[in-house]
């Protein structure tokens, strides 16, 4: 950068925006840089006593020990974490543009308004009342899913959704989009007005019907923003969640329900090993940067917005 | 001078838009009608299948607890009662809580989306010599943290501890909502910044002049995200401020009732001398969810507009 | 120009705002109020030295989950109005005992009271607890407590007390109404139906269960009886695994049966009678006796099942499944049916001859208990306030609340109330605004201190009478007992080990035993509902075998468990 001989000319006429830039930098600095001198409890053994500054040196044991212990359980909390990150971030995304196009698409102000509205209410709800709904609808007995498959047919006896492995992840997964849709679509329903009703218009005036008007304009017109979203969120597939794998998990399931932050509250924090749980932490980060490195590279070499 | 006009193109845009929107579909072909009528059975069965178990949890609010663990409610209270709401709304620390989280969340959102707009603006100047550098700076922050011990060093060291500050600090400046701003401005033409730069108006006058107000739809997502935010966040409360009665908030007081459910790794031996920690039961739980809740809900329908007529003149970057 | 100084002013500005506010904490800047609000843990306990008649206002964390009480609770300011101080109590929320504890130890900022549990060690480790036995020579209250042999079991490995366990105490003897622990529970309707019969083992006690369910298959309106029913969501499946070592008749050591005889820990997991159990749940899983859903069943689903009458027979605490019962008790007004509906407990062994040991003694635990931190600024204030707190009428403000409001004293000097009171007492929102037990402070058990009365209206015999049911009574009185302990064998003397759970409660997995422990409960979790469900026992058995003891190095945590045995009779002994 320091090679171009423009730079320090640059840097002369974007005086305005570098003194602008200061504060912000040191604002990150301070409140997300600083903090992260904590990473060294990974390498440690820390005890409260000694503090992170005295506490003793064990080089990469806790790594070592994150994927050694229990028959390497740890390769196992990883598949299930990137499983339901990655169904998270599928169907997640998909819903949410489905949604916000469906909702822009709908004729009626009024009623557009309440249907967003409502859509939305569920995010607020805390996930312990959310599993709570989760639950009763997959209940064995008179559960409403049962009782509907029943009454159509489908089904012959009761099916005991939450004791079949195979189920857990997608069951998660439904849940994630039942609250959190009609939330995200509300970055796409903001992205959606800003795309120039100037095309809609010479689109149907030259004959393109409604699917294809979606089609050609307002999908590449949410491209920037998907690419921007789906970039970010590539980078969160290892937080899959832990409250609701957490509450809806149970023995029957558990090879499957294990996320990285369960056992991280199973064998570190709930238990006293700080440094595990920074351990655990650091390999999330490592594995999130690479992923964001790569989806942003990949964007750019498309020609397509990119992080930085 | 200049800054007039600009406004004034601005405002043009703005209008020609909404214009152009309402003639939009004045034509209807069979192909509408039959996507409308799909469209429309398609989101009221979704907004059915949202809104079922919201009006169950109502139901619960208003139910009995003793005859609410027998379960089967559907809608409608099979015991009607108001006394869930009475329990909560009794609480003492109530009025104090309410005032804490409003004034976090206006206080938040107003200097976080400023804040976040502005560093988003900084960032979307194509030719910036620090725009890479700056950007990863924060793109980072999404993915790396130094653990609850060490933050809670460094804001004890900031005299963050016990302070109001602790709302407000922290969340100031959103990697994440800077990126949907900034995403929002790389897509307004370049040419508005340019021509105003020639007449000679400085980034704050293109800032406040111009791309705030073609941002209005984004801005509206991004404080209502941040709002949002502030009013569901608890674990700053229950961290920092735990013995500062002054200084609670209603998430943290609904909290402290949902915890008495979820509490991780309890043992059965302490559990059993804990006397005062009965299970809330779930009505309650439900009542002071929708209390807890309702204020914050409030807020969408207000911003609602900012969507549904966007006030942007709309460049789609190809 | 012009802009070009606007921005330097605006620069300018916003630095200066993020550096002011972020130093917002000392000048309590920012919010008008969070001056008074932040307290600073002991700003408000440095005035109280001062005048007399002014009351000091402690704090305190308790690192359990816990019910705030109001700040004008009636009775604290009772209290407070008596012995010039008071506690504002707050408690675990949204994370681990663990967690919460370990950023205040970190920080090194406490409230002035902390109950610590299993990081209490950490916090001796890092000085910052303070050693009540150089104080408590002026608080008699404190000192005599425990006596001495239990101070030293307090002390253990440490040279001084740091802490003070909060339960445990028993003042004279225990009234006995009660059985709040683990047993095997039946509706007294499935034990009338069948007579009465005398149930001892476990084979004994699904026959009841299953003969009760032939004839009666439904409800009156129709729903399924369910037989029996299991709850093993997270911590609390507790009522699925440690039957073993009751069904061997042992008391509640938690995590094993120790030998009486060679004073060794055994692992109560694998032994003959684990296996017994195990496959006779298995038994019952396959003929429909317990629910088909119980493994996937949540606490509110669980209780929820149980309130409506339905269940007949489980394995759980008493204390956890409580609320259930007390649902069933309301809706049995309007139902009579539901009358026969509560439960009694059943001493259930493996084999007919082994003693069962159900009901046990409070139990010391030497490893939990309220401390006082370096943070308290007014350490004899403190002293002064547990000591005052355990004063009997203080006592008795505290257990039973105000007289004449709370509780009624008859002409012989019992306690008692009527139903208004009692109704009052159950009502969450009266208890947080009037009742104030201090629940976490030391408190006597058994009898209260004058004597006459039990320490608590739960333990009040008269006031326990009076809330059982003429099917209860009835049923009682088929078993010759008049209150539920006396159906099962009295409590023994507590072994000078006991309870062994006070050990592996507090155990860390940065240690190789600890490891072991965790390990043990992950392949329990995942493996035993298996076991219960499996077409082919043996062959589910073998499996679980298998896993865990690859996963878990058992022997290790055994080991350290006989260590620990070892030291706990050193130290009875007075060898330490």
């Amino acid at each position: 950068m320091f090679k171009d001989p423009d730079f320090l000319k640059k840097v002369k006429n974007q005086k305005v925006l570098i003194l602008l830039s200061i504060p912000f930098v040191i604002y990150v600095l301070i409140f997300c840089y600083v903090p992260l001198f904590g990473w060294i409890m990974a390498f440690q053994k820390y005890k409260p006593k000694t503090g992170i500054l005295h506490s003793e040196f064990v080089g990469l044991s806790n790594f070592k020990f994150l994927f050694t212990n229990a028959n390497g359980m740890f390769i196992n909390v990883i598949r299930n974490t990137v499983a339901m990150g990655l169904i998270n971030l599928v169907l997640g995304t998909i819903f949410a543009i489905g949604f916000a196009i469906l909702l822009s698409e709908f004729r009626f102000t009024t009623g557009k308004k309440v249907i967003q509205t409502i859509s939305y209410l569920p995010h607020f709800l805390s996930m312990v009342i959310v599993t709570g709904i989760v639950y009763d609808v997959l209940r064995m007995e008179n559960g409403m899913l049962n009782n509907f498959l029943t009454s159509i047919g489908a089904i012959d006896s009761n099916i005991n959704w939450l004791a079949e492995p195979k189920y857990f992840w997608w069951i998660c997964g439904f849940a994630n989009l039942w609250k959190e849709t009609g939330w995200n679509s509300i970055i796409y329903l903001a992205a959606i007005t800003s795309i120039n009703p100037d095309l809609y218009e010479a689109a149907s005036i030259d004959g393109a019907g409604r699917l294809s008007r979606i089609w050609h304009i307002t999908l590449p017109g949410l491209k920037p923003t998907i690419i921007i979203l789906l970039i970010m969120n590539v980078g969160n597939v290892l937080n899959a969640g832990f409250e609701i794998q957490y509450m809806l998990g149970n023995g029957l399931v558990q090879e499957v329900s294990q996320t990285i932050d369960i056992y991280v509250l199973k064998y570190g924090i709930g238990k006293g090993n700080y440094s595990l749980g920074t351990a655990a932490g650091i390999f999330k980060s490592v594995v999130s940067i690479i992923l964001i490195w790569a989806s942003n590279f990949a964007a750019k070499r498309m020609g397509e917005e990119s992080l930085y | 001078m200049a800054e007039i006009a600009l406004e004034k193109k601005a405002k043009k845009a703005a209008e020609k838009t909404f214009e152009s929107k309402s003639s939009m579909f004045s034509r209807r072909s069979t192909g509408d009608i039959v996507f409308d009528s799909i469209n429309t059975v398609v989101l009221i069965v979704a907004t059915f299948i949202v809104l079922y178990p919201l009006l169950n949890m109502v139901a619960l609010s208003f139910n009995d607890g003793l005859d609410a663990l027998r379960g089967g409610i559907t809608i409608i209270p099979r015991k009607f009662t108001t006394k869930n709401y009475a329990e909560f709304l009794g609480k003492q620390t109530l009025p104090i809580a309410l005032r804490v989280s409003v004034l976090r969340t206006v206080i938040g959102t107003l200097s976080s989306t400023f804040v976040t707009a502005l560093l988003a603006y900084i960032l979307s100047r194509k030719d910036f010599v620090f725009k890479k550098s700056l950007s990863l700076l924060y793109v980072a922050t999404m993915y790396v943290s130094g653990g609850l011990i060490p933050v809670f060093l460094v804001y004890q060291q900031l005299g963050m501890t016990n302070s109001f500050s602790v709302y407000i600090l922290p969340g100031m400046v959103s990697a994440w909502n800077m990126l949907v701003l900034r995403t929002y401005m790389n897509g307004l033409p370049d040419s508005l910044a340019e021509s105003a730069m020639m007449d000679g108006a400085g980034h704050l006058t293109i800032f406040f002049k111009i791309i705030l107000p073609l941002c209005m739809p984004v801005i509206a997502t991004v404080s209502l995200f941040a709002a949002v935010g502030h009013w569901n966040s608890w674990f700053d409360a229950m961290l920092y401020n735990n013995t500062a009665t002054n200084l609670t908030t209603l998430q943290f007081e609904l909290q402290k009732m949902l915890s008495s459910v979820t509490n991780q790794n309890s043992n059965a031996e302490t559990m059993k001398n804990a006397t005062g920690a009965s299970v809330t039961p779930t009505t309650m739980r439900a009542a002071a969810t929708v209390i807890t809740s309702l204020p914050i809900i409030c807020l969408y329908p207000f911003l609602q507009r900012y969507f549904v007529a966007g006030l942007t003149i709309g460049g789609v970057k190809e | 120009m012009k802009n070009y100084k606007k921005v330097i002013t605006f620069s300018m500005a916003a630095l200066l705002v993020m550096g002011m506010v972020s130093c917002g904490g000392d000048s309590g800047s920012g919010d008008s109020d969070s001056g008074s609000g932040g307290s600073n843990a002991a700003s408000s306990t440095e005035s109280a030295g001062g005048a007399t008649g002014e009351i000091k206002e402690f704090t305190a964390f308790h690192a359990v989950p816990g019910t705030e009480i109001d700040s004008d609770n009636e009775v604290q300011q009772i209290i407070a109005e008596k012995i010039g101080a008071k506690c504002k109590d707050t408690w675990l929320v949204g994370q681990t005992a663990a967690e919460a504890m370990g950023v205040r130890i970190a920080g090194g900022d406490y409230t002035d009271f902390v109950t610590a549990g299993a990081a209490l060690p950490q916090m001796v480790d890092a000085g910052t607890a303070v050693a009540i036995d150089e104080y408590w020579d002026d608080y008699p209250n404190i000192k005599n407590f425990y006596t001495e042999a239990q101070w030293n079991a307090i002390k253990g490995e440490w040279d001084h007390v740091y802490l003070m366990p909060q339960f445990g105490k028993r003042y004279m003897y225990d009234t006995g109404t009660i059985h709040n622990d683990e047993a095997f529970w039946i509706q007294t309707r499935v034990l009338k139906d069948q007579d009465y019969p005398k149930l001892e083992t476990l084979d004994e006690y699904f026959d009841c269960i299953e003969k009760f369910i032939e004839k009666h298959p439904t409800m009156e309106d129709g729903t399924p009886n369910i037989g029996y029913s299991i709850l093993c969501e997270d911590w609390r499946y507790f009522c699925l695994e440690n039957a073993p070592f009751f069904l061997d008749g042992y008391p509640n050591d938690g995590c094993c049966i120790v030998d009486e005889t060679t004073h060794k820990a055994i692992d109560y997991n694998t032994t003959p009678t684990a296996k017994k159990y195990f496959k006779k749940l298995n038994e019952e899983y396959k003929k429909g006796i317990i629910d088909p859903e119980t493994f996937t069943m949540n606490y509110d689903t669980y209780i929820s099942k149980l309130s409506t009458g339905r269940v007949c027979g489980m394995c759980d605490q008493h204390w956890d499944f409580n609320d259930g019962e007390l649902a069933i008790k309301q809706e049995a007004l309007n139902k009579a049916e539901l009358k026969g509906c509560t439960y009694v407990p059943q001493g259930i062994v493996i084999e007919k001859g082994i003693k069962e040991r159900y009901h046990s003694d409070a139990a010391l635990d030497v490893s939990n208990g309220i401390t006082i931190t370096t943070s308290c600024k007014d350490i004899p204030g403190a002293m002064k306030f547990i000591n005052d707190l355990l004063d009997p009428e203080i006592h008795t403000l505290r257990n039973w609340g105000v007289k004449d409001v709370d509780y009624l004293v008859g002409e012989d000097g019992l306690f008692y109330r009527t139903q208004e009171m009692r109704d009052n007492a159950a009502q969450e929102s009266y208890r947080n605004h009037h009742l104030c037990p201090y629940g976490y402070f030391p408190l006597y058990g058994g009898m209260a201190l004058d004597g006459i009365n039990a320490c608590n209206p739960d333990n009040q015999p008269k006031e326990f009478y009076d809330s059982l049911s003429e099917e209860v009574k009835e049923c009682l009185a088929a078993y010759n007992a008049e209150t539920y302990t006396q159906l099962l064998n009295p409590s023994g003397e507590n072994a000078p080990w006991y309870p062994m759970w006070s050990y592996s409660n507090n155990l860390t997995s940065d240690t190789d035993n600890g490891l072991a422990w965790a390990n043990m409960a992950e392949v329990k979790h995942a493996q035993l509902p298996k076991v219960c469900m499996a077409d082919d026992f043996d062959k589910a058995w073998d499996e679980y075998m298998n896993v865990y003891n690859s996963t878990a190095d058992v022997q290790c945590f055994l080991d350290s468990l006989n260590v620990e045995i070892q030291r706990r009779i050193d130290v009875a002994e007075g060898k330490k």
